[in-house]
């Protein structure tokens, strides 16, 4: 479906979006916005501020689409660009996707059986609070843990390995959510509830992928700091 | 529902990998979980930290070493394996391996390969008639979850051991494709197992 390549910071970001529409998520968390011109990835990069390695170590991670660790020795990425990349990643998560996808549920749902919608609502409720904490967790102790390791303060009582361990899956629950509206919704579906499966998939993918980039990009980072 | 297979592939070649990726994507009815595996050096790796389902491997790559010894070395004595032909092979070299695939093969031959394989396995746990819906036994306890029971308190009420009701919830995870209670109470409800009274709790 997408182009495959490695790209370089010669190639031309607007070639970068129309060859992967999915890239506009990655471009847009690192603080670049639209209206690239003629720029290649690099002078877009530099315009916004933005860490160009950085840049297209996830955007090649992505695009390669294999769960192998990056070593962080060969590819000079900046932690504190990649700290903003997920803090964006989960500010549009919390306080865009999932309340987004929540209304358009609210709405498509309306016709069906109140008790079905009523479960079907605090299933989502329960959901996005857990993706909610999920998320804190990582903004209230992870990267705060970094930033201080970055400084190089040592932190006697915490480690990576604690995060590696208990970081799971958010978007198991919604692929279940999603199942149970594609087999057994009892309603009429029309045009609108079309529209929100089309979000949630669209959603549980940027979900699994963005715990990749923290799996396999921001942990092992963090693991080499440690031993430094 | 279709069935999620874990596959490691062990080929040098990044262009037959490549190919065998696109076309296990054409298979219907399976969804694969890929893991490429280019030098052999890092199979034992790979094997150990993805215990895979299917090792879909170039004999090449075990070149001396026993297949058995290998799975057991990496904790996947579970894995099935098959060689990847693209040469003829010597047939004492091929009794190793579950079964063959060669490179020849369409998406319809290497589904009927991974079917005879993989499914027998999946077709002796299960009960014999449709393993998709759920039996009597089975929708009592999903009701019982849903009241928010615990395996004990299920396995009093219905007369059972809680053993029993454990094996049955496992079997209902696996057949509806849930695993979260909250998922469930969703699922009964909408197929009207429950009336939503039932599951607020009183007062």
């Amino acid at each position: 479906m997408y182009k495959k390549a490695k790209y370089t910071e010669h190639d031309k970001m607007s070639d970068l979006i129309c060859d992967n529409y999915p890239m506009v998520l990655v471009t847009s968390r690192f603080g670049i916005s639209l209206g690239f011109g003629e720029k290649n990835i690099g002078e877009a990069c530099r315009h916004n501020n933005v860490d160009v390695n950085t840049f297209l170590t996830v955007v090649n991670f992505l695009l390669e689409n294999k769960a192998e660790p990056i070593d962080p020795e060969k590819n000079k990425f900046s932690l504190h660009s990649i700290i903003t990349y997920l803090r964006n990643a989960h500010d549009y998560f919390l306080n865009f996707r999932l309340p987004h996808i929540r209304r358009k549920l609210n709405e498509a749902i309306k016709t069906c059986p109140q008790d079905v919608a009523f479960v079907i609502q605090k299933f989502f409720d329960e959901y996005a609070e857990e993706v909610n904490k999920h998320m804190m967790y990582e903004e209230k102790v992870v990267f705060p843990y970094v930033k201080s390791l970055l400084k190089g303060e040592r932190d006697q009582k915490y480690n990576i390995t604690i995060f590696r361990k208990r970081h799971d899956q958010i978007e198991m629950k919604i692929i279940e959510l999603k199942n149970i509206l594609i087999k057994y919704y009892p309603g009429e579906s029309d045009h609108m509830l079309n529209s929100v499966l089309f979000d949630i998939f669209a959603t549980e993918n940027d979900l699994a992928t963005h715990s990749l980039v923290e799996d396999f990009i921001f942990v092992p980072a963090i693991l080499e700091l440690e031993k430094q | 529902m279709s069935t999620t297979l874990k596959i490691v592939i062990a080929e040098s070649s990044v262009i037959i990998r490549a190919g065998l990726e696109v076309t296990l994507k054409k298979i219907s009815g399976f969804k694969f979980h890929l893991v490429e595996v280019g030098y052999p050096d890092s199979l034992g790796e790979a094997l150990r930290m993805h215990r895979p389902d299917i090792l879909l491997i170039n004999p090449l790559f075990v070149n001396g070493t026993l297949l058995t010894q290998l799975k057991e070395e990496n904790g996947c004595t579970d894995t099935k394996c098959f060689a990847l032909l693209y040469t003829a092979v010597e047939t004492s070299i091929l009794r190793m391996f579950d079964d063959q695939v060669s490179i020849f093969d369409g998406p319809d031959e290497i589904k009927k390969k991974i079917e005879q394989v993989i499914l027998k396995e999946i077709a002796e746990e299960t009960d014999p008639e449709d393993s998709q819906s759920l039996s009597v036994r089975e929708k009592e306890i999903v009701v019982c979850v849903v009241k928010g029971m615990t395996n004990r308190e299920i396995a009093d009420t219905l007369y059972l051991s809680t053993h029993t009701v454990i094996t049955h919830r496992r079997n209902i995870a696996r057949k509806l494709q849930i695993h979260s209670a909250s998922s469930l109470t969703v699922y009964a409800i909408v197929n009207k197992l429950v009336e939503l009274e039932d599951i607020q709790p009183k007062g």
